[in-house]
Protein backbone atom coordinates (compact mmCIF):
# COMPACT_ATOMS: atom_id res chain seq x y z
CA UNK A 1 0.00 0.00 0.00
CA UNK A 2 2.85 2.76 0.98
CA UNK A 3 5.10 1.36 -1.95
CA UNK A 4 1.83 2.00 -4.41
CA UNK A 5 1.05 5.38 -2.71
CA UNK A 6 4.96 6.37 -3.23
CA UNK A 7 5.23 4.90 -6.82
CA UNK A 8 1.80 7.39 -7.69
CA UNK A 9 3.37 10.62 -6.25
CA UNK A 10 6.68 9.59 -8.25
CA UNK A 11 4.32 9.03 -10.99
CA UNK A 12 3.12 12.01 -11.07
CA UNK A 13 6.81 13.94 -10.01
CA UNK A 14 7.89 12.73 -13.72
CA UNK A 15 4.53 13.98 -15.26
CA UNK A 16 5.30 17.31 -13.53
CA UNK A 17 9.04 17.59 -14.82
CA UNK A 18 7.95 16.30 -18.48
CA UNK A 19 5.49 19.00 -18.70
CA UNK A 20 8.13 21.40 -16.98
CA UNK A 21 10.62 20.09 -19.90
CA UNK A 22 7.87 20.88 -22.75
CA UNK A 23 7.41 23.93 -21.66
CA UNK A 24 11.40 24.84 -21.21
CA UNK A 25 11.61 23.27 -24.94
CA UNK A 26 9.23 25.46 -26.55
CA UNK A 27 9.90 28.89 -24.80
CA UNK A 28 13.64 28.44 -25.73
CA UNK A 29 12.77 27.88 -29.40
CA UNK A 30 14.74 24.33 -29.23
CA UNK A 31 11.46 23.07 -31.09
CA UNK A 32 9.39 25.44 -33.13
CA UNK A 33 6.59 26.77 -30.78
CA UNK A 34 4.01 27.58 -33.53
CA UNK A 35 4.30 23.31 -34.15
CA UNK A 36 5.40 22.93 -30.40
CA UNK A 37 3.57 25.50 -28.42
CA UNK A 38 4.22 25.89 -24.26
CA UNK A 39 2.39 23.32 -22.31
CA UNK A 40 1.25 26.75 -20.17
CA UNK A 41 -1.11 27.51 -23.28
CA UNK A 42 -2.09 24.21 -24.20
CA UNK A 43 -3.67 23.69 -20.96
CA UNK A 44 -4.96 27.14 -20.55
CA UNK A 45 -6.78 26.02 -24.28
CA UNK A 46 -8.08 22.87 -22.99
CA UNK A 47 -9.43 24.43 -19.90
CA UNK A 48 -11.44 27.12 -22.11
CA UNK A 49 -12.45 24.84 -24.18
CA UNK A 50 -13.50 22.28 -21.28
CA UNK A 51 -15.77 25.41 -19.69
CA UNK A 52 -17.04 26.41 -22.91
CA UNK A 53 -18.43 22.57 -23.18
CA UNK A 54 -16.85 21.73 -26.62
CA UNK A 55 -14.74 19.46 -26.06
CA UNK A 56 -17.23 17.37 -24.23
CA UNK A 57 -19.54 17.23 -26.66
CA UNK A 58 -17.26 16.14 -28.47
CA UNK A 59 -16.07 13.18 -27.07
CA UNK A 60 -19.93 12.52 -26.54
CA UNK A 61 -20.36 12.34 -30.10
CA UNK A 62 -17.09 9.97 -29.99
CA UNK A 63 -18.22 7.73 -27.12
CA UNK A 64 -21.82 7.56 -28.68
CA UNK A 65 -20.12 5.42 -31.61
CA UNK A 66 -17.52 4.12 -29.40
CA UNK A 67 -19.98 2.47 -27.56
CA UNK A 68 -22.38 1.59 -30.17
CA UNK A 69 -19.31 -0.86 -31.73
CA UNK A 70 -17.80 -1.71 -28.56
CA UNK A 71 -21.15 -3.17 -26.98
CA UNK A 72 -22.37 -4.57 -30.28
CA UNK A 73 -19.02 -6.47 -30.63
CA UNK A 74 -19.64 -7.72 -26.78
CA UNK A 75 -22.86 -8.63 -27.43
CA UNK A 76 -22.59 -10.91 -30.68
CA UNK A 77 -18.88 -12.19 -29.57
CA UNK A 78 -19.68 -13.18 -25.95
CA UNK A 79 -22.38 -15.86 -27.42
CA UNK A 80 -20.51 -16.64 -30.13
CA UNK A 81 -17.50 -17.48 -28.50
CA UNK A 82 -19.32 -19.80 -25.66
CA UNK A 83 -20.94 -21.51 -28.69
CA UNK A 84 -17.00 -22.05 -30.18
CA UNK A 85 -15.55 -23.30 -26.72
CA UNK A 86 -18.30 -25.64 -26.76
CA UNK A 87 -19.09 -27.12 -29.69
CA UNK A 88 -15.41 -28.05 -31.57
CA UNK A 89 -17.60 -28.82 -34.91
CA UNK A 90 -18.36 -24.65 -34.97
CA UNK A 91 -15.19 -23.92 -33.99
CA UNK A 92 -13.42 -26.48 -37.01
CA UNK A 93 -16.10 -24.40 -38.98
CA UNK A 94 -15.31 -21.12 -38.27
CA UNK A 95 -11.65 -22.04 -37.95
CA UNK A 96 -10.40 -21.21 -41.25
CA UNK A 97 -12.76 -17.51 -42.23
CA UNK A 98 -11.23 -16.52 -38.57
CA UNK A 99 -7.33 -17.53 -39.11
CA UNK A 100 -8.04 -15.89 -42.34
CA UNK A 101 -9.41 -12.49 -41.65
CA UNK A 102 -8.27 -11.95 -38.23
CA UNK A 103 -4.65 -10.68 -39.23
CA UNK A 104 -5.91 -8.08 -41.25
CA UNK A 105 -5.13 -4.75 -39.19
CA UNK A 106 -8.43 -3.35 -38.06
CA UNK A 107 -8.02 -0.06 -39.90
CA UNK A 108 -7.90 -1.73 -43.42
CA UNK A 109 -11.90 -2.18 -43.23
CA UNK A 110 -11.96 1.51 -43.66
CA UNK A 111 -12.76 1.48 -47.27
CA UNK A 112 -15.20 -0.86 -47.46
CA UNK A 113 -17.05 0.42 -44.53
CA UNK A 114 -17.10 3.56 -46.42
CA UNK A 115 -18.29 1.62 -49.55
CA UNK A 116 -21.24 0.42 -47.56
CA UNK A 117 -22.01 3.13 -44.91
CA UNK A 118 -20.85 6.46 -46.85
CA UNK A 119 -19.31 8.72 -43.84
CA UNK A 120 -21.80 8.70 -41.47
CA UNK A 121 -22.34 6.84 -37.81
CA UNK A 122 -22.69 3.06 -39.57
CA UNK A 123 -19.13 3.34 -40.81
CA UNK A 124 -17.62 4.28 -37.47
CA UNK A 125 -19.51 2.11 -35.68
CA UNK A 126 -19.12 -1.15 -37.73
CA UNK A 127 -14.68 -0.23 -38.01
CA UNK A 128 -15.26 -0.08 -34.21
CA UNK A 129 -17.16 -3.49 -34.53
CA UNK A 130 -14.91 -5.09 -36.54
CA UNK A 131 -11.80 -4.47 -34.64
CA UNK A 132 -13.04 -5.38 -31.14
CA UNK A 133 -14.62 -8.65 -32.61
CA UNK A 134 -11.34 -10.79 -32.42
CA UNK A 135 -9.94 -10.27 -28.83
CA UNK A 136 -13.03 -11.00 -27.24
CA UNK A 137 -14.29 -13.94 -29.68
CA UNK A 138 -11.19 -15.53 -29.11
CA UNK A 139 -10.65 -14.83 -25.21
CA UNK A 140 -14.05 -15.91 -24.88
CA UNK A 141 -13.64 -19.06 -27.19
CA UNK A 142 -10.14 -20.34 -24.80
CA UNK A 143 -11.76 -19.39 -21.45
CA UNK A 144 -14.91 -21.73 -22.26
CA UNK A 145 -12.33 -24.44 -24.18
CA UNK A 146 -10.35 -24.65 -20.90
CA UNK A 147 -12.81 -25.18 -18.56
CA UNK A 148 -12.13 -28.43 -16.56
CA UNK A 149 -14.33 -31.09 -17.28
CA UNK A 150 -15.07 -32.06 -14.03
CA UNK A 151 -16.72 -28.91 -13.56
CA UNK A 152 -18.83 -29.17 -16.43
CA UNK A 153 -19.74 -32.94 -15.47
CA UNK A 154 -20.83 -31.15 -11.75
CA UNK A 155 -23.06 -29.02 -13.69
CA UNK A 156 -24.26 -31.86 -15.58
CA UNK A 157 -25.09 -34.27 -12.40
CA UNK A 158 -27.26 -31.29 -10.92
CA UNK A 159 -29.54 -31.57 -13.54
CA UNK A 160 -28.66 -28.60 -15.45
CA UNK A 161 -29.89 -28.31 -18.91
CA UNK A 162 -27.29 -27.00 -21.43
CA UNK A 163 -28.90 -23.54 -21.28
CA UNK A 164 -28.66 -23.13 -17.59
CA UNK A 165 -24.77 -24.55 -17.14
CA UNK A 166 -24.09 -21.88 -19.44
CA UNK A 167 -25.73 -19.09 -17.18
CA UNK A 168 -24.54 -20.56 -13.99
CA UNK A 169 -21.33 -22.35 -14.77
CA UNK A 170 -19.99 -21.90 -17.90
CA UNK A 171 -20.13 -17.91 -18.54
CA UNK A 172 -18.70 -17.34 -15.13
CA UNK A 173 -15.77 -19.97 -14.96
CA UNK A 174 -14.53 -18.36 -18.19
CA UNK A 175 -15.26 -14.32 -16.87
CA UNK A 176 -11.91 -13.93 -16.18
CA UNK A 177 -10.88 -14.34 -19.48
CA UNK A 178 -13.54 -13.10 -21.28
CA UNK A 179 -12.82 -9.72 -19.04
CA UNK A 180 -9.07 -9.48 -20.62
CA UNK A 181 -10.68 -9.93 -23.80
CA UNK A 182 -13.10 -6.80 -23.37
CA UNK A 183 -10.10 -5.17 -21.74
CA UNK A 184 -8.11 -5.40 -24.84
CA UNK A 185 -11.25 -4.26 -27.29
CA UNK A 186 -11.36 -1.10 -25.06
CA UNK A 187 -8.05 0.11 -25.98
CA UNK A 188 -8.40 -0.69 -29.77
CA UNK A 189 -11.91 0.82 -29.59
CA UNK A 190 -10.00 4.10 -28.69
CA UNK A 191 -7.65 3.95 -31.58
CA UNK A 192 -10.40 2.83 -33.76
CA UNK A 193 -12.91 6.15 -33.22
CA UNK A 194 -10.46 8.37 -33.80
CA UNK A 195 -8.60 6.90 -36.83
CA UNK A 196 -12.42 6.53 -38.38
CA UNK A 197 -13.44 10.21 -37.72
CA UNK A 198 -10.23 11.75 -39.03
CA UNK A 199 -11.22 9.77 -42.49
CA UNK A 200 -14.34 11.53 -42.27
CA UNK A 201 -16.53 13.31 -39.90
CA UNK A 202 -17.62 16.49 -38.93
CA UNK A 203 -17.80 16.10 -34.76
CA UNK A 204 -15.71 13.71 -32.45
CA UNK A 205 -12.62 14.44 -31.00
CA UNK A 206 -10.72 12.47 -33.58
CA UNK A 207 -12.22 14.99 -35.99
CA UNK A 208 -11.84 17.88 -33.71
CA UNK A 209 -7.74 17.15 -33.19
CA UNK A 210 -7.63 16.44 -37.15
CA UNK A 211 -9.64 19.88 -37.78
CA UNK A 212 -7.72 22.09 -35.05
CA UNK A 213 -4.58 21.36 -37.02
CA UNK A 214 -5.84 21.94 -40.66
CA UNK A 215 -6.78 25.45 -39.14
CA UNK A 216 -3.29 25.67 -37.50
CA UNK A 217 -5.11 25.82 -34.00
CA UNK A 218 -2.11 24.14 -32.24
CA UNK A 219 -2.48 24.77 -28.98
CA UNK A 220 -6.24 23.61 -29.26
CA UNK A 221 -4.92 20.07 -31.46
CA UNK A 222 -2.29 19.60 -28.19
CA UNK A 223 -5.98 20.07 -26.23
CA UNK A 224 -7.20 17.32 -28.24
CA UNK A 225 -4.90 15.25 -27.45
CA UNK A 226 -4.54 15.73 -24.14
CA UNK A 227 -8.50 15.34 -23.26
CA UNK A 228 -8.11 11.82 -25.44
CA UNK A 229 -5.24 10.77 -22.90
CA UNK A 230 -7.12 11.97 -19.66
CA UNK A 231 -10.53 9.93 -21.47
CA UNK A 232 -8.60 6.86 -22.41
CA UNK A 233 -7.04 6.93 -18.60
CA UNK A 234 -10.74 7.56 -17.11
CA UNK A 235 -12.00 4.68 -18.99
CA UNK A 236 -9.15 2.26 -18.01
CA UNK A 237 -9.81 3.03 -14.55
CA UNK A 238 -13.77 2.52 -14.63
CA UNK A 239 -13.37 -1.01 -16.56
CA UNK A 240 -10.81 -1.75 -13.64
CA UNK A 241 -13.46 -0.67 -10.85
CA UNK A 242 -15.61 -3.05 -12.75
CA UNK A 243 -13.89 -5.88 -13.06
CA UNK A 244 -12.29 -5.92 -9.90
CA UNK A 245 -15.63 -6.08 -8.29
CA UNK A 246 -17.21 -8.43 -10.64
CA UNK A 247 -13.89 -10.62 -10.08
CA UNK A 248 -12.78 -9.82 -6.54
CA UNK A 249 -12.57 -13.70 -6.28
CA UNK A 250 -10.34 -14.50 -9.32
CA UNK A 251 -7.97 -11.63 -7.48
CA UNK A 252 -8.02 -13.18 -4.74
CA UNK A 253 -7.92 -17.25 -6.15
CA UNK A 254 -4.60 -15.88 -7.94
CA UNK A 255 -2.65 -14.20 -4.68
CA UNK A 256 -3.54 -17.41 -3.25
CA UNK A 257 -1.89 -20.19 -5.97
CA UNK A 258 -4.44 -22.27 -5.75
CA UNK B 1 -36.66 -53.67 -4.45
CA UNK B 2 -33.46 -52.49 -6.58
CA UNK B 3 -33.13 -48.85 -7.32
CA UNK B 4 -29.74 -49.58 -9.14
CA UNK B 5 -28.97 -52.05 -11.75
CA UNK B 6 -25.53 -52.33 -13.24
CA UNK B 7 -25.78 -54.93 -15.35
CA UNK B 8 -22.53 -56.35 -17.85
CA UNK B 9 -20.85 -52.79 -17.57
CA UNK B 10 -17.92 -52.80 -19.81
CA UNK B 11 -15.88 -49.55 -20.28
CA UNK B 12 -12.52 -48.99 -22.64
CA UNK B 13 -10.93 -45.73 -23.38
CA UNK B 14 -9.32 -45.19 -26.45
CA UNK B 15 -5.54 -44.13 -26.19
CA UNK B 16 -3.53 -41.43 -27.43
CA UNK B 17 -1.73 -43.96 -29.32
CA UNK B 18 -4.61 -45.92 -31.24
CA UNK B 19 -4.97 -48.72 -28.77
CA UNK B 20 -7.38 -48.98 -25.91
CA UNK B 21 -7.66 -50.02 -22.00
CA UNK B 22 -10.45 -51.78 -20.93
CA UNK B 23 -11.13 -50.19 -17.91
CA UNK B 24 -13.66 -52.17 -16.46
CA UNK B 25 -14.97 -55.03 -17.79
CA UNK B 26 -18.51 -57.50 -17.53
CA UNK B 27 -19.19 -55.68 -13.87
CA UNK B 28 -22.80 -56.39 -12.26
CA UNK B 29 -24.45 -55.69 -9.24
CA UNK B 30 -27.52 -54.20 -8.02
CA UNK B 31 -28.10 -51.53 -5.11
CA UNK B 32 -31.93 -52.11 -3.69
CA UNK B 33 -33.15 -48.45 -2.40
CA UNK B 34 -32.48 -47.40 0.51
CA UNK B 35 -29.39 -48.64 0.99
CA UNK B 36 -26.01 -47.90 1.88
CA UNK B 37 -23.39 -49.92 -0.68
CA UNK B 38 -19.81 -49.63 -0.65
CA UNK B 39 -17.16 -50.48 -3.43
CA UNK B 40 -13.81 -51.09 -2.06
CA UNK B 41 -10.48 -51.71 -4.96
CA UNK B 42 -7.19 -51.34 -5.81
CA UNK B 43 -5.91 -48.11 -7.18
CA UNK B 44 -6.42 -47.46 -11.08
CA UNK B 45 -8.64 -50.49 -11.24
CA UNK B 46 -11.74 -48.49 -12.35
CA UNK B 47 -14.16 -46.97 -9.71
CA UNK B 48 -14.38 -43.77 -10.79
CA UNK B 49 -14.75 -44.93 -14.46
CA UNK B 50 -17.81 -47.19 -13.06
CA UNK B 51 -19.42 -44.25 -11.36
CA UNK B 52 -18.73 -41.74 -14.33
CA UNK B 53 -20.56 -44.40 -16.55
CA UNK B 54 -23.42 -44.83 -14.06
CA UNK B 55 -23.78 -41.09 -13.22
CA UNK B 56 -24.58 -40.77 -17.25
CA UNK B 57 -21.51 -38.72 -17.74
CA UNK B 58 -19.47 -41.50 -19.95
CA UNK B 59 -21.18 -44.01 -22.08
CA UNK B 60 -20.02 -47.55 -21.50
CA UNK B 61 -18.42 -49.43 -24.35
CA UNK B 62 -21.01 -52.37 -23.60
CA UNK B 63 -24.08 -53.20 -20.80
CA UNK B 64 -26.37 -50.98 -19.10
CA UNK B 65 -26.91 -49.17 -16.26
CA UNK B 66 -30.10 -48.45 -14.88
CA UNK B 67 -31.65 -46.51 -12.20
CA UNK B 68 -35.58 -46.34 -11.07
CA UNK B 69 -36.31 -48.54 -13.79
CA UNK B 70 -35.37 -46.27 -16.62
CA UNK B 71 -31.72 -46.99 -18.36
CA UNK B 72 -29.08 -44.26 -17.75
CA UNK B 73 -28.12 -43.03 -21.34
CA UNK B 74 -27.95 -39.08 -19.82
CA UNK B 75 -27.24 -37.66 -16.21
CA UNK B 76 -30.17 -39.05 -14.52
CA UNK B 77 -32.85 -36.65 -12.15
CA UNK B 78 -32.50 -37.11 -8.69
CA UNK B 79 -28.61 -38.78 -8.89
CA UNK B 80 -25.52 -36.89 -7.88
CA UNK B 81 -21.61 -37.59 -7.99
CA UNK B 82 -19.48 -36.81 -5.82
CA UNK B 83 -16.64 -36.31 -7.75
CA UNK B 84 -12.99 -37.00 -6.46
CA UNK B 85 -11.56 -34.18 -7.71
CA UNK B 86 -13.37 -32.43 -5.44
CA UNK B 87 -11.25 -29.07 -6.11
CA UNK B 88 -12.02 -29.07 -9.90
CA UNK B 89 -15.49 -29.52 -8.88
CA UNK B 90 -16.62 -26.38 -6.65
CA UNK B 91 -17.40 -23.20 -7.91
CA UNK B 92 -14.02 -20.75 -7.26
CA UNK B 93 -16.35 -17.91 -7.83
CA UNK B 94 -18.85 -18.63 -5.16
CA UNK B 95 -18.73 -18.89 -1.64
CA UNK B 96 -18.59 -22.27 0.61
CA UNK B 97 -22.32 -20.67 1.11
CA UNK B 98 -23.05 -19.89 -2.28
CA UNK B 99 -21.66 -23.66 -3.54
CA UNK B 100 -24.16 -25.55 -1.22
CA UNK B 101 -26.72 -23.46 -2.32
CA UNK B 102 -26.11 -24.48 -6.00
CA UNK B 103 -28.19 -27.56 -5.98
CA UNK B 104 -30.93 -25.91 -4.11
CA UNK B 105 -31.28 -22.77 -6.10
CA UNK B 106 -31.33 -25.73 -9.34
CA UNK B 107 -34.11 -26.61 -7.50
CA UNK B 108 -35.84 -23.54 -6.83
CA UNK B 109 -36.25 -23.68 -3.29
CA UNK B 110 -37.35 -20.77 -2.30
CA UNK B 111 -33.97 -18.21 -0.65
CA UNK B 112 -35.39 -19.01 3.12
CA UNK B 113 -35.80 -22.28 3.45
CA UNK B 114 -32.55 -23.05 1.13
CA UNK B 115 -30.29 -20.81 3.28
CA UNK B 116 -31.52 -22.39 6.35
CA UNK B 117 -30.58 -26.41 4.83
CA UNK B 118 -27.22 -24.73 3.75
CA UNK B 119 -26.28 -23.60 7.24
CA UNK B 120 -27.26 -26.90 8.90
CA UNK B 121 -24.66 -28.61 5.96
CA UNK B 122 -21.84 -26.60 6.22
CA UNK B 123 -22.62 -27.02 10.39
CA UNK B 124 -22.89 -30.61 9.77
CA UNK B 125 -19.70 -30.92 7.99
CA UNK B 126 -17.93 -28.96 10.43
CA UNK B 127 -17.59 -25.72 7.95
CA UNK B 128 -19.59 -23.43 10.70
CA UNK B 129 -18.05 -19.78 10.10
CA UNK B 130 -16.28 -20.48 6.83
CA UNK B 131 -19.63 -19.96 4.97
CA UNK B 132 -18.44 -16.76 3.59
CA UNK B 133 -14.84 -18.12 2.38
CA UNK B 134 -13.97 -18.99 -1.10
CA UNK B 135 -12.94 -22.13 -1.97
CA UNK B 136 -9.35 -21.61 -2.28
CA UNK B 137 -8.98 -19.75 0.90
CA UNK B 138 -9.61 -23.61 2.56
CA UNK B 139 -7.79 -26.50 2.76
CA UNK B 140 -7.91 -29.81 0.76
CA UNK B 141 -10.01 -31.38 3.36
CA UNK B 142 -12.22 -28.64 3.76
CA UNK B 143 -12.75 -28.43 0.11
CA UNK B 144 -13.92 -31.72 0.02
CA UNK B 145 -16.57 -31.35 2.71
CA UNK B 146 -17.90 -28.75 0.75
CA UNK B 147 -18.50 -31.06 -2.26
CA UNK B 148 -20.70 -33.28 0.30
CA UNK B 149 -22.33 -30.92 1.20
CA UNK B 150 -23.60 -29.53 -1.83
CA UNK B 151 -24.48 -33.05 -2.85
CA UNK B 152 -26.21 -33.69 0.52
CA UNK B 153 -28.46 -30.47 -0.13
CA UNK B 154 -29.51 -31.57 -3.25
CA UNK B 155 -30.98 -34.09 -1.66
CA UNK B 156 -31.07 -36.44 -4.56
CA UNK B 157 -32.60 -40.28 -3.98
CA UNK B 158 -29.21 -41.80 -5.35
CA UNK B 159 -26.27 -40.47 -3.82
CA UNK B 160 -22.64 -41.67 -5.49
CA UNK B 161 -19.41 -40.89 -3.85
CA UNK B 162 -16.21 -41.50 -5.05
CA UNK B 163 -13.79 -41.40 -2.24
CA UNK B 164 -15.01 -38.41 -0.57
CA UNK B 165 -12.97 -38.31 2.73
CA UNK B 166 -9.74 -39.17 1.15
CA UNK B 167 -8.46 -35.64 2.23
CA UNK B 168 -9.90 -35.55 5.14
CA UNK B 169 -7.34 -36.15 8.51
CA UNK B 170 -8.56 -39.33 10.76
CA UNK B 171 -10.39 -37.95 13.47
CA UNK B 172 -12.73 -35.36 11.05
CA UNK B 173 -13.51 -38.51 8.67
CA UNK B 174 -15.27 -40.30 12.01
CA UNK B 175 -16.75 -37.73 12.50
CA UNK B 176 -18.09 -37.08 8.72
CA UNK B 177 -19.15 -40.62 8.56
CA UNK B 178 -21.52 -40.84 11.42
CA UNK B 179 -22.62 -37.47 10.17
CA UNK B 180 -23.42 -38.74 6.64
CA UNK B 181 -24.75 -41.92 8.25
CA UNK B 182 -27.06 -39.29 10.25
CA UNK B 183 -28.22 -37.80 7.45
CA UNK B 184 -28.81 -40.92 5.36
CA UNK B 185 -31.18 -42.52 7.80
CA UNK B 186 -32.97 -38.87 8.12
CA UNK B 187 -33.59 -38.31 3.95
CA UNK B 188 -34.02 -42.00 2.84
CA UNK B 189 -31.26 -41.79 0.34
CA UNK B 190 -29.56 -44.50 -1.30
CA UNK B 191 -25.83 -44.29 -1.19
CA UNK B 192 -23.22 -46.07 -3.37
CA UNK B 193 -19.99 -45.26 -1.63
CA UNK B 194 -16.21 -45.45 -3.64
CA UNK B 195 -13.72 -46.04 -0.94
CA UNK B 196 -10.15 -47.91 -0.19
CA UNK B 197 -10.39 -47.99 3.19
CA UNK B 198 -12.12 -51.42 4.06
CA UNK B 199 -12.85 -50.72 8.23
CA UNK B 200 -14.59 -47.61 6.65
CA UNK B 201 -16.56 -50.15 3.98
CA UNK B 202 -17.67 -52.43 6.78
CA UNK B 203 -18.52 -49.55 9.48
CA UNK B 204 -20.50 -47.13 6.85
CA UNK B 205 -22.38 -50.42 5.07
CA UNK B 206 -25.41 -52.51 4.35
CA UNK B 207 -23.38 -54.40 1.48
CA UNK B 208 -19.94 -53.89 0.06
CA UNK B 209 -18.63 -55.23 -3.52
CA UNK B 210 -14.93 -56.17 -3.18
CA UNK B 211 -13.42 -55.09 -7.07
CA UNK B 212 -10.41 -56.81 -8.04
CA UNK B 213 -7.57 -55.54 -10.63
CA UNK B 214 -7.96 -53.95 -13.51
CA UNK B 215 -9.82 -55.19 -15.84
CA UNK B 216 -11.85 -55.49 -12.64
CA UNK B 217 -14.92 -57.59 -11.94
CA UNK B 218 -16.98 -57.40 -8.34
CA UNK B 219 -15.16 -60.69 -7.13
CA UNK B 220 -16.26 -60.62 -3.96
CA UNK B 221 -20.46 -59.39 -2.42
CA UNK B 222 -20.22 -58.69 1.09
CA UNK B 223 -23.07 -58.54 3.56
CA UNK B 224 -22.53 -56.20 5.99
CA UNK B 225 -24.81 -57.83 9.62
CA UNK B 226 -24.33 -55.14 11.72
CA UNK B 227 -26.61 -53.98 13.77
CA UNK B 228 -27.47 -50.01 13.53
CA UNK B 229 -27.30 -47.09 14.88
CA UNK B 230 -23.30 -47.77 14.57
CA UNK B 231 -20.65 -46.63 16.93
CA UNK B 232 -17.82 -45.78 16.20
CA UNK B 233 -15.96 -47.97 19.46
CA UNK B 234 -18.27 -50.39 20.03
CA UNK B 235 -18.91 -51.52 16.07
CA UNK B 236 -15.55 -51.44 15.22
CA UNK B 237 -14.55 -54.22 18.03
CA UNK B 238 -17.49 -56.14 17.57
CA UNK B 239 -16.60 -59.59 17.04
CA UNK B 240 -18.28 -59.97 13.28
CA UNK B 241 -16.69 -56.78 12.66
CA UNK B 242 -13.18 -57.93 12.44
CA UNK B 243 -14.27 -61.20 11.00
CA UNK B 244 -15.74 -59.24 7.78
CA UNK B 245 -12.45 -57.33 7.67
CA UNK B 246 -10.43 -60.46 7.77
CA UNK B 247 -12.68 -61.76 5.06
CA UNK B 248 -12.22 -58.82 2.98
CA UNK B 249 -8.32 -58.77 3.51
CA UNK B 250 -7.87 -62.40 2.64
CA UNK B 251 -9.71 -61.87 -0.41
CA UNK B 252 -7.55 -58.60 -1.76
CA UNK B 253 -4.64 -58.97 -0.45
CA UNK B 254 -3.57 -63.26 -0.08
CA UNK B 255 -0.16 -62.33 1.28
CA UNK B 256 -1.47 -60.86 4.39
CA UNK B 257 -2.67 -63.79 5.89
CA UNK B 258 1.33 -65.45 5.76
CA UNK B 259 2.33 -62.78 7.70
CA UNK B 260 6.13 -61.73 8.25
N1 LIG C 1 -9.99 -40.49 -19.53
C1 LIG C 1 -9.25 -41.61 -19.57
N2 LIG C 1 -8.57 -41.95 -20.69
C2 LIG C 1 -7.85 -43.07 -20.75
N3 LIG C 1 -7.73 -43.95 -19.73
C3 LIG C 1 -8.37 -43.68 -18.59
C4 LIG C 1 -9.16 -42.49 -18.44
N4 LIG C 1 -9.67 -42.46 -17.19
C5 LIG C 1 -9.22 -43.58 -16.59
N5 LIG C 1 -8.45 -44.32 -17.41
C6 LIG C 1 -7.81 -45.60 -17.11
O1 LIG C 1 -8.81 -46.46 -16.63
C7 LIG C 1 -8.35 -47.18 -15.49
C8 LIG C 1 -9.30 -46.97 -14.34
O2 LIG C 1 -9.26 -45.62 -13.93
P1 LIG C 1 -10.20 -45.06 -12.76
O3 LIG C 1 -9.92 -43.63 -12.61
O4 LIG C 1 -11.59 -45.47 -13.05
O5 LIG C 1 -9.64 -45.89 -11.51
P2 LIG C 1 -10.02 -45.78 -9.96
O6 LIG C 1 -10.39 -47.12 -9.50
O7 LIG C 1 -11.00 -44.70 -9.74
O8 LIG C 1 -8.62 -45.39 -9.30
P3 LIG C 1 -8.34 -44.54 -7.95
O9 LIG C 1 -8.72 -45.41 -6.81
O10 LIG C 1 -6.87 -44.30 -7.99
O11 LIG C 1 -9.15 -43.30 -8.05
C9 LIG C 1 -6.95 -46.71 -15.21
O12 LIG C 1 -6.06 -47.70 -15.68
C10 LIG C 1 -6.79 -45.45 -16.01
O13 LIG C 1 -5.49 -45.36 -16.54
MG1 LIG D 1 -10.98 -42.95 -8.78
Amino acid sequence: MTWSRESKLNGFLVLLSVMAAWELVSRTEMLNPLFFPPMSKILRSFFSLVFSGEILAQILSSMRRAAAGYLLAALVCIPLGIIMGLFNSVYRALEVVIETARPLPPPVVVPVAMLFFGLGDGMKVFVIFFSCLWPILLNTMDGVRNIDRVLIHTARTFGLSQGRAILKVILPAASPQIMTGLRISLAITLILVVISEMVGSSDGIGYFILDSQRRLKVDQMYAGMLSLALLGYLLNQLFLLFSNTFLSWHRGMLRSDK
Amino acid sequence: MSILDVEGLSKSYRQAGGESTLAIENISFQVNEGEFVSLVGPSGCGKTTLLMCMAGLIAPSAGRVVVKAAEVDGPPRNLVLVFQEYNKSLFAWRTVLGNVLFGLEVKGKPAREAEEKASYLIGLVGLDGFERHYPWELSGGMQQRVAIARALAYEPEVLLMDEPFGSVDAMTRLELEDGLLRLWKELGTTILFVTHDIEEAIYLSDRIYVLGRRPSRVIQAVEVRLGRPRNQLTTRADASFMELRNEIYKQTAPRLSSGW
